[in-house]
């Protein structure tokens, strides 16, 4: 297919560009582990005075954090570099090569730059969710993980969309980057169920910043308390983006071309 | 024979942009938080012209003359406000894929190569976005590595090129995929003369071997000079001049230099036309063209002339002179 011959290329080109800076590997070897460590230690504290998490035990809480290290390598692997690239590039005009190419200029944007070093973060994630399915003693049926996954991709695409959002409006604004910066901030409490949070943040992480829909929800799907309600409702909510954001995106587009120099 | 369509065709293009103005002070830009005042500039402001297929074209002014925003304009880059633009038969801004594959847009000042890879691998990137073909992409590459001395280039960093090879490689990876209609801005920007000569006789070759179409802006009329028997020249968003250089060179001047060699350098020939310089014994002059034949004449007759020379004033007066004009 034309996406992964394309996200092929670029990654090539990302991982020539990072095997020359060894250094990063182990910056990023470090950071991933600092991150675990306040992760899997906060979740010891908390656990040593609790059983139960709203509604959520130990090991359920380990597979959302699972969860929460795949999602946030998903976003550092490609969405967010794309999306930095993206901004910078409209800043400094060199978005005007990726428009003078014959490939979809929205998809071109989207993998212009892939950070290999969170392949880390993912391996690391996928490698807690299994730990915590093992200690919970569950068997993962087809049904359920079919759920996960289709979460998981729900939950991925309304990320991008949100960033992509975010990122269209440099078209109009130029500097953008803080706004990123605060959404990285944000993702942070998306290592906890956000059925922990008072009510008016919960919304807030599920439909301003729908971090709810990234974390929660797919590990929800992993520790069988997900109803298929909330499974179409997020499936749904992708799918509406996706649209909002293309025609976001090709409104910006049309406004770069009308009134930049 | 059917005349074949041009490969450019632009009709009273403009393109209006709007621009936030700021008075200075501090309290002017917070004011400029709230509320912008803007104005309208016409950066391109009614220009037409047309490109046959495989002619190479130079396009001048001065900075700020509107060149880039044409050029954009040409490339889809750029809606115009009004006009025709169309090139091989597409409209620009829609950015079909057909035409893309077809043109490129090369610029001096920017660059299109990931900087910390070797070029190889950004033009590896090209194939896969352009879908070149293997084989058609390998004997490309393999003709712009030897007109542009790529060789030992394409396995280092770009970050590690000098300006001049890294423009090389910038050129080499436009042209991939073969496009027929070719935009160079300012290709040769900042380079130093030997390589402005390469880049000059490659882009000949490229436009004789491949019949492509070329528009090419520069500051540096040796380039124009070697390459464009055609230059337009536009000024404050308008056409001032279109047609061949020579012609350009009579139209816009209304002198001529005569190059005097003496025995001496005492002379005074003040009364026979402006002194613009004396070197050795060799005087510059500047006379009005009409007496052109009347003041060599008298030269001749008056003084101990060695060496006598009439010439067009260099490019780079004339078109300074161009520029120099207010709106035409």
């Amino acid at each position: 297919m034309n996406f992964f011959r394309l996200l092929g290329a670029y990654f090539v080109v990302s991982f020539m560009g990072e095997v020359a800076y060894r250094v990063n590997f182990f910056v990023q070897l470090f950071q991933t582990f600092l991150n675990l460590v306040v992760s899997l230690g906060g979740l010891a504290v908390i656990f040593s005075y609790t059983d139960k998490l709203g509604g959520w035990g130990p090991q359920e809480i380990l597979a959302l954090v699972g969860v929460y290290f795949l999602v946030g390598g998903l976003i550092g692997l490609v969405i967010q570099p794309g999306m930095e690239a993206f901004i910078e590039s409209v800043r400094d005009g060199t978005l005007d090569f990726t428009l003078i190419r014959p490939e979809d200029s929205q998809l071109l944007v989207s993998i212009g730059r892939i950070d290999i070093w969170k392949l880390i973060d993912i391996l690391l994630g996928l490698g807690i969710m299994t730990w915590a399915l093992i200690m919970l003693g569950q068997k993962v049926g087809l049904m359920q993980a079919g759920m996960f996954v289709l979460a998981l991709a729900a939950g991925g695409v309304i990320i991008y969309c949100f960033f992509l959002i975010l990122a269209t409006l440099s078209f109009w604004f130029v500097r953008i980057e803080n706004i990123l910066v605060i959404f990285q901030s944000m993702y942070e409490a998306g290592r906890w169920p956000v059925s922990l949070y008072p009510a008016w943040l919960r919304y807030g992480l599920t439909f301003v910043v729908p971090i709810a829909f990234a974390t929660t929800i797919p590990a929800e799907a992993l520790t069988n308390r997900l109803n298929l309600q909330t499974l179409l409702g997020a499936v749904g909510a992708a799918l509406v983006l996706l649209v909002i954001s293309r025609i976001v995106w090709r409104v910006g587009l049309r406004h770069y071309s009308g009134a930049s120099a | 024979m059917m005349q074949p369509p041009p490969a450019i065709h632009i009709k009273d293009l403009r393109k209006v942009f709007t621009v936030s103005q700021q008075d200075s002070g501090a309290r002017a830009a917070l004011q400029g938080l709230v509320k912008r005042r803007t104005i309208q500039v016409a950066a391109v402001d009614g220009i037409s012209f047309d490109l046959e297929p495989g002619e190479i074209v130079g396009f001048l002014g001065p900075n700020g003359a509107g060149k880039t925003t044409t050029l954009k304009m040409l490339s889809g880059l750029l809606h115009p406000t009004s006009g025709e633009v169309k090139v091989l038969g597409y409209i620009p801004w829609k950015r079909e894929k057909s035409f893309l594959r077809q043109i490129t847009l090369v610029m001096g000042q920017r660059n299109q190569l990931v900087w910390d890879i070797p070029a190889i691998h950004s033009f590896e990137l090209n194939r896969a976005v352009y879908r070149i073909p293997p084989d058609i992409y390998r004997s490309t590459l393999d003709e712009l590595t030897e007109l542009l001395e790529l060789k030992p280039l394409l396995n280092k960093p770009v970050r590690n090129l000098s300006l001049g090879e890294r423009m090389k490689c910038e050129i080499a990876a436009g042209l991939l995929h073969r496009p027929t209609v070719v935009f160079l801005d300012e290709p040769t920007i900042g380079l130093d003369v030997t390589m402005q000569r390469r880049i000059r006789s490659f882009i000949a070759e490229y436009n004789q071997r491949f019949g492509a179409t070329v528009l090419l802006t520069s500051h540096y009329m040796a380039d124009v000079e070697a390459l464009c028997r055609r230059v337009v020249v536009i000024h404050h968003g308008k056409l001032l001049f279109d047609g061949d250089l020579s012609a350009l060179v009579q139209n816009f001047t209304d002198h001529k230099t005569i190059v005097v060699r003496l025995e001496d350098c005492q002379a005074d020939l003040k009364e026979y036309g402006e002194v613009i310089s004396c070197e050795d014994n060799q005087f510059t002059l500047r006379v009005p063209k009409a007496e052109t034949a009347r003041v060599t004449e008298r030269l001749l007759a008056d003084l101990p002339v060695i060496d006598l020379l009439v010439e067009d004033p260099p490019i780079e007066e004339v078109i300074e002179r161009v520029f120099a004009q207010e709106k035409p």
